[in-house]
């Protein structure tokens, strides 16, 4: 017995760690959201090419999209063009689309459109690049400009980091007559951005430039500069007026280096706008695209890789464990008795059916025209299975009759009985009529309602959503009610109506 | 909440087992599956029995197909009162007992009279499994008609009252007789309404008793007393409800019997998963002795001794006998 315990608890904590960890595992490690409401956002991107074809001369149009190697991951990437064929390439960690046409005329219009999210991309690779570059050459006045620029910042750095914001810094005070030289009255951010790499680049320090998307619904934008440099463990953001460092967790990066958006071979005047939106979506259906576009399958080997429709059934089946736990805990913890075992599941799930009220009343309903039945045939002395047949055939008989009536009277709810499991309505009607033999009328009475309460109770904890989804996405939680159900097997405490039903022993 | 836990706390406390405790603990535990059928069909107990050399009432016949119906007659014979039962029947139903015979046709206990024909039509109703559990074929018995001893009268209304031993491993550990009233309808089943009263293992004298789940001291149709009443042949009963673990092979049982009048205590049925309200009859948990056999058992065992029944017997009496009665 002793042995017997130990195997038994092994086997409880054995389940229950089991079940926790892979549970942990999947929402901890793969993310997998916990609840179904969970949503994320999808960022839809537009980016509109407008340009005007030089007539007879074929038209080649190149244009950076974002190379997606970094937190973000495409869903759905389509590129827009009447007449046009299409390529895209990667070159130095940039992704290039080139449209090209034999022939265009007039105002051409290209669409690019990106649907991506954040969640759910691979691990960040590790991030590389230079760590030193060549001067660029400097002569007459601007080399003296870029020299006293640079002593004050060697003083006030201490190192690449803190270097280039000091860097940023002194090239937007526009009151330096150095720096005023040097920008040669240009104060765009590109400009700076050209002064800045000069002056890092006589301190050897890398810059590379990025431009950037922010995400941001409904506003018109164009791509923003920004710039940044390897310290030899990670990339450095800056922005090159504000200083700001790091980079938002809302900028998507377009592209990266020197070169403009665009490059048009046969046309001009070659304009892109980005228009922006964005939509939530449901997580895990996120996850479920996430999954189809990417080498992350994490989704391949859970419930969700069946198809749709086993799914739906799988939906309803998982949680049929809960309705027996609220079964075993009713009876074995409470002391409810109840029809058989199992019943009240059976009638739990014939609830989804038609909805709880009117479930309710539909048992009721039939099952007391049943009894009444059942107690005549019981005068008639019949076999069992002649007696039950009978009984089924009335139960079908009334529910064909219930569901005329109520189509007649315009409640289609009524319809939905035609589902109502009559096998189990037959069994409980047969089990009950029993009962009332051998144990009387107020048994059958507290049994019947008994059965009712429990089932009521298991369906209403089947139907509920979150729990549905917990349990359908992390099926290992069942693992855990084993575990608990296990250790109910040995449980010999009092069910609490014993501790009425003993009552008499405390009147002393 | 509190008051609750109060009252589990006072339940433990007094060794009052619960349904859980005794199923995990007792019935699963020394009760093997297969061995079920023994005490579940009557005939085959009553066969056991007979074997075993333990007084069961007399069996005149078994009868199980409808062809067989027509040997009721011979079955008889001219005997002038017997029952007729169903061997796999639960809570009493489907038994007829024929107490006299009276001009071509019986009289049944309550009066009533019916016809041969009745009876066969009865017969047919049990074979057909109208009163079995679960509605399986049964075969009907005919036995002899316990007459019971005229000292149950002043405490009993109708009926047959019987006597109940658990008996666990072959030691008696609690005692109850059962009293039919009239809201049990003849019936000796407690949630049918029966009184159980308790019994001093040694002595066979009556405790106080329980009816629907509380304690009394008086018979609620004739108003007598139920306790002090002293139970003829106690030992005859202990030792027959101690030899039944030998008889069926199961460990937890409840063991029912009856006093015939002239051939004594008899047993009636056994029964797997006997009944928690023994103990509000005898006011006193079965946990505590049970724990007592069990502790017995195993010190027993590392000696290397089997006990006898009747040593068994008398080991129960010493450890749960000669109760205080409590004064009313």
């Amino acid at each position: 017995m002793r042995s017997l315990n130990l195997h038994l608890k092994i086997l409880i904590v054995l389940l229950v760690s089991l079940g926790v960890l892979i549970t942990g595992y999947q929402i901890f490690i793969l993310g997998i959201p916990v609840t179904e409401d969970e949503t994320d956002d999808l960022w839809n991107i537009d980016a509109k090419v407008e340009f005007l074809a030089t007539p007879r001369e074929p038209v080649k149009l190149q244009m950076f999209v974002p190379p997606l190697n970094q937190d973000y991951v495409s869903l759905n990437e389509s590129f827009i063009s009447n007449n046009y064929g299409v390529s895209v390439n990667r070159t130095d960690g940039n992704r290039k689309v080139t449209w090209s046409s034999r022939r265009a005329n007039g105002k051409q219009t290209l669409y690019y459109r990106l649907v991506l999210t954040k969640r759910y991309s691979d691990e960040q690779t590790k991030a590389r690049g230079p760590i030193f570059r060549e001067r660029i050459p400097l002569e007459g006045p601007e080399k003296i400009a870029a020299d006293a620029l640079l002593a004050p910042i060697r003083q006030h750095s201490a190192d690449v980091e803190t270097f280039i914001s000091e860097t940023i810094k002194r090239v937007n005070n526009r009151n330096d007559d150095n720096v005023k030289l040097l920008l040669g009255g240009d104060n765009s951010p590109v400009n700076k951005a050209r002064v800045i790499e000069l002056l890092l680049s006589i301190a050897h320090v890398p810059m590379e430039r990025l431009h950037t998307i922010r995400l941001i619904a409904e506003t018109q934008q164009s791509p923003e500069l920004w710039l940044r440099s390897f310290n030899g463990e990670q990339w450095l953001y800056f922005h090159p007026e504000s200083g700001q460092q790091g980079l938002p967790a809302d900028r998507l990066v377009w592209w990266t280096g020197d070169e403009p958006l665009v490059n048009l071979e046969g046309g001009r005047q070659a304009q892109v706008s980005f228009s922006l939106n964005n939509s939530e979506m449901n997580a895990i259906r996120l996850a479920k695209l996430t999954d189809e576009n990417t080498d992350a399958d994490f989704l391949e080997y859970s419930l969700y890789g069946l198809p749709l429709s086993t799914q739906q059934t799988f939906q309803v089946m998982i949680v049929i464990p809960i309705g027996v736990l609220v079964i075993l805990i009713l009876r074995n913890l409470g002391g409810l008795q109840t029809l058989g075992t199992f019943t009240p599941v059976l009638i739990a799930l014939a609830f989804r059916e038609t909805q709880l009220g009117f479930g309710i009343f539909l048992f009721t309903v039939i099952t007391a025209l049943g009894l009444s039945l059942r107690s005549y045939l019981e005068h008639l002395k019949l076999q069992m299975l002649p007696r039950l047949s009978v009984v089924l055939t009335f139960v079908v008989v009334l529910i064909a009759a219930i569901s005329l009536f109520s189509h007649k009277l315009g409640l289609e709810r009524g319809l939905s009985v035609a589902l109502f499991p009559m096998v189990i309505l037959t069994m409980t009607i047969e089990r009950l009529s029993i009962t009332w033999e051998e144990r009387g009328g107020t048994h059958a009475f507290k049994v019947a309602l008994g059965t009712l309460f429990a089932a009521t109770l298991a369906h209403l904890l089947m139907s509920v959503p979150e729990l549905v989804y917990f349990i359908f996405t992390f099926p290992a939680v069942l693992m855990i009610l084993v575990g608990f159900m296990l250790a109910m097997g040995r449980y010999r405490g009092y069910r609490l109506t014993e501790l009425f039903r003993f009552k008499a022993f405390l009147k002393d | 909440m509190f008051g609750l836990i109060k009252t589990w706390k006072a339940l433990e406390a007094k060794g009052i087992m619960g349904i859980n405790r005794r199923n995990a603990d007792y019935v699963l535990k020394y009760n093997k599956r297969h061995l079920y059928p023994i005490v579940d069909d009557k005939i085959i107990t009553k066969q056991r029995a007979i074997e075993a050399g333990i007084h069961v009432p007399e069996m005149y016949g078994v009868i199980s197909t409808e062809k067989e119906i027509d040997k009721l007659d011979s079955i008889i014979g001219g005997r002038t009162d017997f029952v007729v039962k169903p061997a796999q029947g639960a809570g009493g139903d489907g038994i007829l007992v024929i107490a006299d015979r009276f001009e071509e046709r019986y009289k049944t206990v309550s009066g009533k009279i019916i016809s041969h024909e009745e009876i066969e039509q009865q017969i047919s109703s049990i074979l057909s499994g109208l009163y079995s559990l679960g509605g399986h074929r049964d075969r009907a018995l005919i036995e002899y008609r316990v007459i019971p001893d005229p000292i149950f009268k002043s405490i009993s209304y109708e009926g047959v009252p019987d006597i109940r031993i658990i008996v666990l491993m072959g030691y008696p550990v609690m005692a109850m007789l059962r009293l039919p009233t009239r809201q049990s309808g003849g019936k000796a089943n407690l949630h049918q309404g029966a009184i159980g009263v308790g019994v001093d293992l040694a002595t066979g004298v009556t405790l106080r008793g329980t009816w629907l789940n509380n304690k009394i001291s008086k018979h609620p149709d004739t108003a007598n007393a139920v306790d002090g009443v002293q139970l003829p042949n106690w030992d005859g009963f202990m030792k027959l409800a101690a030899g039944c673990y030998e008889l069926c092979g199961l460990g937890y049982i409840g063991v029912d019997m009856v006093l015939d009048q002239e051939k004594g205590p008899l047993i009636l049925e056994l029964n797997a998963r006997p009944g928690l309200n023994i103990q509000i009859a005898n006011d006193c948990g079965l946990t505590k002795r049970t724990h007592a056999v069990e502790a017995h058992l195993a010190e027993l065992k590392k000696k290397g001794i089997q006990e006898s029944p009747e040593e068994r017997m008398r080991f129960a009496q010493q450890c749960f006998g000669h109760v205080p009665i409590a004064q009313l």
